[in-house]
């Protein structure tokens, strides 16, 4: 039983594997810019961010540019990620109804995908901090397998769970969409976390993308590794994990005959 | 023991229930106009596709499924290959199973034949190495030649499934499920399909095949269940079985003709 457990644990692995390098040869083919565009869609927002809020509004906020991307190239990751895994089940009913293979497989390679186009524009980051005057410190090498670990964690639970509904609820996807515009604007990404009134506090700290991103910025903009703020985007990975595994795992059986 | 771990496969009174929506709560408004009716399940209607299937299969016998359509036929291959679990009774299956329900499933059209055979032989059960390893003689098998290293979009609808079945037959399963789709390509690679099946038999791979095609059902099986209406009308040799089948298909197309006078309805 021992050795079938570990082929399985292997076979589930590289089927993850497989998907993951599908999918980011799929996402830009026959494009003439590729990649590129997954650094074009957060950097322009950025730019009209930063125009708006800025030179506009005249926020207050020294060098706005590294303070927003820094927060935006995680947060575009979050996003993105449960917005395509959402229907990665639903839209997969075809393979679903007739293999039987790990399903998680599918939110899951959509995370792993999206992880790899994060980590790629972190460099993007670098130059735009290394241009303004600044210089990467040794933490990053602690600091961006930490946080990594942390997102990637969170988004497990939250993909799993969400995909399990949306196959029997497929209005989820368009709440998900909806829902995730607000998010956006409810997590301290275009704003500090010192900016919100003490009275909101308590609420933010209900939102686990919200220590999050700012240890994120924390670590590209100030060098500083994540303190004891983080322990509550930890709490909520071990809630998510637990609870996305168990409605998965509920609901999976169902799959088949839903779709 | 010796019993014991020769059966491959076993039905203990399943049944699988569907429940089919008279109307179906499709989005969040009609669900919510609806919602007291979708919650006492009001509006559901069971349909039982099995009922009560009990059955044995031992370890390399060749098991045909025939019946008509809507018999279940489907139903019973996706409970076997534990894609949908059972609503009622136990499921046991022992051995790597590969479940043909259809070929090339998940298959890409924007990448190469190549890739795909390689993603398919892992979905379908083997490790990255093997199905590496097993690459030549899949493409050998399609017949595909240069095109493998095409997008797959470029393909006729004959490589699409050759390429499907030649990843299917060489992920060496113990228990092979295959519904409806031996009758691919054309007559020389149909041939060259069924002299597969043929090789696995002999080699001791359990088999349970459903087919409309009661001509391979007699030529490939050792024994051949009959289903109607998700019950067991008949299991037993091929030849009694498919006579069985035959003669009450013919009783049912004589229905249309004139009857004599004072025959009972039906």
């Amino acid at each position: 039983m021992r050795v079938i457990a570990l082929r399985e644990l292997r076979r589930t692995w590289e089927l993850l594997l497989l998907l993951t390098f599908r999918e980011l040869k799929l996402r830009y083919q026959d494009t003439v810019l590729g990649f590129v565009w997954s650094l074009i869609k957060p950097l322009l927002l950025g730019a009209v961010l930063y125009l708006a809020l800025r030179r506009i509004v005249r926020l207050d906020i020294p060098d706005y540019h590294l303070f927003l991307l820094s927060a935006l190239f995680p947060w575009t990751w979050f996003q993105t990620s449960v917005m395509l895994s959402t229907p990665s089940f639903a839209h997969n009913g075809n393979l679903i109804k007739k293999v039987r293979f790990p399903r998680f497989v599918l939110p899951f390679s959509v995370v792993a995908n999206n992880m790899v186009h994060f980590l790629l524009s972190i460099p993007i980051l670098l130059l735009f901090i290394l241009a303004s005057g600044g210089r990467p410190s040794p933490l990053w090498l602690v600091g961006i397998p930490l946080l990594t670990l942390v997102q990637l964690g969170l988004l497990m639970g939250i993909v799993l769970l969400l995909a399990s509904f949306d196959v029997f609820f497929r209005d989820l996807e368009h709440l998900t969409e909806v829902f995730l515009n607000l998010w956006f604007y409810v997590t301290p990404i275009l704003y500090p976390l010192d900016m919100v009134p003490a009275r909101l506090k308590p609420l933010y700290f209900m939102n686990p993308m919200s220590p999050l991103i700012e240890a994120w910025r924390k670590l590209f903009t100030e060098n500083t590794l994540p303190g004891p703020e983080l322990w509550v985007s930890m709490a909520f990975v071990a809630g998510a994990a637990a609870l996305g595994v168990g409605v998965f795992r509920r609901l999976e059986g169902g799959f088949a005959d839903a779709l | 023991m010796l019993s014991e771990t020769s059966e491959a496969i076993v039905l203990e009174q399943v049944g699988k229930r569907y429940l089919l929506n008279l109307y179906r709560p499709d989005s969040l408004k009609t669900a919510l106009l609806h919602l007291p009716s979708v919650l006492n399940g009001r509006q559901r209607w069971p349909f039982w596709a099995l009922d009560d299937i009990s059955l044995t299969i031992r370890k390399g016998e060749s098991v045909g499924i025939i019946g008509p359509n809507g018999s279940g036929k489907s139903t019973l291959l996706r409970i076997m290959s534990r894609i949908a679990p059972p609503t009622r009774g136990k499921v046991t299956v022992r051995g790597r199973v590969s479940a043909l329900l259809e070929l090339g499933s998940g298959f890409h059209p924007q990448i190469t034949g190549r890739e795909n055979a390689i993603l398919n032989a892992v979905l379908l059960g083997l490790n990255l190495r093997e199905a590496r390893e097993r690459m030549p003689e899949i493409i050998e098998f399609s017949e595909l030649g240069d095109f493998i290293d095409q997008p797959m979009r470029t393909y006729s609808s004959g490589m699409f499934v050759r390429l499907g079945f030649a990843v299917a037959v060489h992920v060496r399963p113990e228990v092979l499920l295959v519904d409806e789709v031996l009758a691919v390509g054309d007559a020389e690679f149909q041939s060259k399909c069924f002299a597969h099946i043929e090789k696995l038999r002999a080699e001791n791979v359990t088999i349970v095949l459903v087919s409309h095609d009661l001509w391979s059902v007699a030529r490939f099986c050792d024994r051949v269940v009959y289903l109607t209406q998700g019950r067991i009308v008949m299991d037993g040799p091929p030849q009694p079985v498919i006579h069985e089948y035959l003669s009450r298909i013919a009783l049912l197309t004589s229905l249309p003709t004139p009857m004599p006078s004072g025959a009972p309805e039906i």
